[in-house]
């Protein structure tokens, strides 16, 4: 008890408003000081619209299973088998539509629920049988990527992908804007205007900001928690899906790679413009920041093992900007 | 003997006195726990500390246990001051502490747990158990613990654990022993064993300083007692002063009787909620009680006295285990909160921090959390509007005179009493049919407190059922149509008209369960 008075000093008042200032506008100003920088560096490669779009395209899949994320963290749990279960999806939905000659959209259909069903049974371990979020999504995501390698028999499923599928990701299909931006423009909005806009969206905020005193005040947390996982499950699927279109293949593991970068885009983002608070807005400027940087890495030719360098970092950046943006609003 | 008039209290420390406390202050923000009390208790005595919730127990025992330290006075043990700055410091000085909630690590063993934080045997730098069990086995014998030393603590009893807690006291050769509350989560039986362990101790030298609400125990154990009133010392009795009712004149005090009842509409006929034979064990053991519209019905009693918990249960935060409800004359059993909640059911919880309010979160939103339907466009398009969020807010602000900026204030940055406001302000914008409070005032300042009982008679005229819990005996006399006290999980007493007084709350408190349960319907 003293202890932790006595590491929680008090901030002064001056130095409270510097460093709020840093860790609510830090990672925009960082974000423009970056496209600034890459601009001048490579005036030529860099701020063209066609690499911007190239980069928006690119980010739009982690832009969606980061937003999914989002609503699971938002209502104070954690979510770790995304990734995992994306691959699974990815894998699942050409296996029905190669394999079983099912028509695209139907096979869409049966992947989008099995992905909410992923996060219903995400969502009644956690609740129900009240294991730590950490450990049961561990846990489900690794038994996702055992049914991945069982159904593809750990081979990819690459031929006989119709081309209608690959337009799925590959499209212009509204004003020449790339598929893959407009899914991720619908699926963010949408839930945007959930969280901030409507009733359910209170709810869900309540849940995240003190679970006690939603119950109290009437909510039936579980079921909010359980519907946190349910749109992370199926902005999961939705990302496996575009993946497969995108890869022209079914591959185990091909999305396993999403789970940090949607992770360091919902750290950053809940350092941004609010105090160490999750939503779906700053979730998007954290995606982009990652995208921008990666995009600057490849044109400058940066070796592989940057990238691995600089993901590691921006998480962990993040995590520390978004617990300090806690600690001063706490304080 | 009583110091009502003369504050110093009686017997003079002596040079064979064991711990001597003088005049120990502590405040803890501006409110001052302690002003001043001074305790002594010699080599192998037993010694009662007695007094009414918030008149400074706790934090005379953790400054004795270095949790925290005293802004003024001193304490000394053997005649020498010492200064405690660790809780490890007190454990070599001699003191140990068995708190209500007993340190134990379920999973060890018996013997891990006594030994737990105490010096080890080793061999080859090996923890060597079997010497240590040696050197153990018959000390735990003498407290009385049968089970066997390497047996896993899982399985026992709250009594047993208790032992343990004991036993690993006297193996860090512990000179003083203080037990906070030792008997109030154990049944009678284990109690009557605890005694009798608390007197063998006190044979073979070792002090115990007894905390406990049960004047019984004292009366029974104790060599001399001390009370406290209010963060000072008010009595000091020796063994041949001590009676039950030289105990409550002192933790009662004479002070000011309440003020005159202001009037009040006279309650309603129409029972809004009867509540026949509640039960959830241990803490709450058969209640049953009738709340009137337009009745302010409070429930009085000690810390632990299971009131809490009956609001748990009335609410449908706890499931019950036996008993039935009735709420505006149809059977009433809420498996959650949100079922009381839709029932017609409010509740402004104790820990308005931890569980009424996201602090982070602005004034409106918390206002709005239990009332979400009142504010979207439409059933099936629920968007909030904004306006009408905004003119709800603003006349709950204005009814309840909550101070703050604006209505999207993060409720965090208000005053206590404000926070307090808008957890009840949440409830008025449903207009329960019941609403439920416990600790209405706890850390609210003078000012607000009188505008939050306002507030509750104000409902009440309006015809809302009003329960109110309070540990403050001062608060209820003067809020309430009617009082019923509890002490362990029980009714014990009701108090109506110009039998509720502060006084006959306290004293009905501490009579607890020994008086004949009068019969209540």
């Amino acid at each position: 008890m003293t202890e932790i008075a006595t590491a929680n000093r008090r901030l002064s008042p001056g130095a409270k408003a510097y460093l709020g200032f840093f860790a609510r506008y830090g990672t925009i100003i960082g974000l423009i000081a970056m496209i600034v920088a890459f601009s001048i560096l490579s005036p030529r490669a860099f701020p063209t619209v066609g690499n911007f779009t190239n980069v928006l395209n690119q980010a739009s899949l982690a832009m969606i299973i980061a937003a999914g994320l989002t609503l699971a963290v938002v209502v104070g749990e954690l979510d770790l088998s995304i990734g995992f279960a994306a691959s699974l999806h990815g894998i699942l939905v050409t296996g029905l539509i190669v394999s079983n000659q099912l028509p695209i959209p139907i096979a869409i259909v049966i992947v989008l629920t099995v992905g909410g069903l992923v996060g219903l049974i995400n969502g009644l371990i956690v609740t129900k049988i009240r294991v730590n979020s950490v450990i049961a999504t561990l846990g489900v995501g690794t038994i996702l990527t055992g049914l991945a390698f069982a159904y593809s028999a750990g081979v990819p499923i690459v031929a006989g992908v119709p081309e209608a599928f690959l337009q799925l990701s590959l499209g212009r299909w509204l004003f020449g804007i790339p598929n893959n931006i407009l899914v991720m423009a619908v699926v963010l909005g949408g839930l945007w205007l959930l969280v901030e806009r409507t009733s359910l969206g209170q709810e869900i905020q309540a849940v995240g900001g003190n679970p006690a005193a939603a119950r109290l005040s009437g909510i039936n947390v579980d079921r909010i928690k359980i519907l946190g996982f349910v749109i992370s499950g199926v902005c999961a699927a939705l990302t496996g899906i575009l993946l497969a279109s995108r890869l022209g293949s079914g591959t185990a593991s091909a999305a396993d790679g999403y789970l940090l970068t949607a992770f360091a885009a919902v750290f950053l983002g809940s350092a941004t413009l609010r105090d160490g608070e999750f939503h779906v807005l700053g979730t998007l400027i954290g995606a982009l920041i990652i995208a921008f940087c990666f995009n600057g890495l490849n044109i400058f030719g940066a070796p592989t093992f940057s990238q691995f360098i600089l993901q590691g970092a921006i998480l962990i950046v993040a995590v520390g900007l978004s617990s300090l943006g806690r600690a001063i609003s706490e304080s | 003997m009583l110091a009502e008039e003369n504050p110093q209290p009686q017997g003079t420390p002596s040079a064979s006195s064991l711990l001597d406390v003088e005049d120990v202050a502590k405040s803890y923000g501006g409110v001052r726990a302690l002003k001043g009390v001074s305790l002594f208790l010699r080599a192998g005595e037993v010694h009662g500390l007695v007094g009414a919730n918030g008149a400074g127990k706790s934090t005379l025992i953790r400054i004795l246990a270095g949790l925290t330290q005293p802004d003024r006075g001193r304490v000394a043990l053997d005649g020498k001051v010492v200064s405690i700055p660790t809780p490890h410091r007190a454990n070599e000085l001699g003191m140990n502490f068995i708190h209500q909630e007993l340190a134990f690590v379920p999973g060890m063993t018996v013997l891990q747990n006594i030994m737990l934080g105490v010096p080890k045997k080793t061999r080859l730098g090996m923890i060597d158990w079997r010497a240590i069990a040696r050197d153990v086995e018959p000390i735990a014998r003498r407290v009385g613990i049968v089970a066997p030393l390497f047996a896993n603590v899982k399985g026992l009893s709250t009594a047993e654990n208790w032992l343990i807690n004991i036993c690993r006291a006297l193996v860090r050769k512990a000179r003083l022993i203080v037990m906070d509350e030792p008997t109030a989560s154990l049944a009678m039986s284990e109690s009557e064993k605890l005694l009798s362990i608390v007197r063998d101790l006190s044979r073979s030298g070792v002090a115990v300083l007894y905390v406990s609400h049960r004047l019984n125990e004292i009366l029974g154990l104790c060599d001399a007692a001390t009370v406290f009133r209010d963060g000072l010392t008010v009595a000091r009795m020796e063994r041949t002063e001590l009676s039950r009712a030289a105990l409550v004149e002192a933790i009662v005090g004479g002070g000011v009787e309440r003020l005159a009842k202001p009037d009040r509409k006279a309650r309603r006929d129409e029972i809004a909620l009867k509540a026949t034979n509640l039960a959830r064990l241990p803490k709450v053991r058969g209640v049953s009680f009738e709340l009137h519209r337009g009745e302010v019905l409070g429930i009085g009693g000690l810390v632990g006295a299971g009131r809490s918990e009956l609001t748990r249960l009335v609410f449908g935060v706890d499931k019950v285990d036996a008993g039935t409800m009735i709420l505006d004359g149809a059977p009433f059993s809420p498996r959650n909160p949100a079922q009381a909640v839709k029932a017609g059911l409010g509740l402004v919880p104790e820990e308005r921090r931890a569980e009424g309010l996201v602090l982070t979160k602005s004034v409106a939103f918390n206002l709005q959390i239990a009332n979400l339907a009142r504010i979207v466009r439409s059933p099936l398009l629920p968007l909030i509007d904004y306006q009408r969020r905004e003119s709800l807010s603003l006349s709950m602000i204005r009814d309840l005179a909550i101070k703050t900026e604006n209505i999207e204030t993060p409720v965090g940055r208000l005053s206590g009493g404000n926070q307090q406001k808008v957890v009840i302000g949440r409830w008025l914008l449903r207009a329960p049919k019941v609403l439920i409070l416990d600790e209405p005032t706890r850390g609210v300042d003078i000012g607000a407190r009188g505008e939050i009982h306002r507030l509750i008679r104000d409902l009440a005229a309006n015809g809302m059922a009003i329960l109110v819990v309070s540990s403050e005996p001062d608060e209820l006399p003067d809020l309430c149509d009617r009082v019923l006290v509890m002490a362990e999980g029980q009714i014990v007493r009701e108090l109506t008209g110009d039998a509720l007084s502060r006084n006959a709350i306290i004293e009905a408190s501490y009579a607890g369960a020994t008086t004949p349960r009068e019969a209540f319907k």
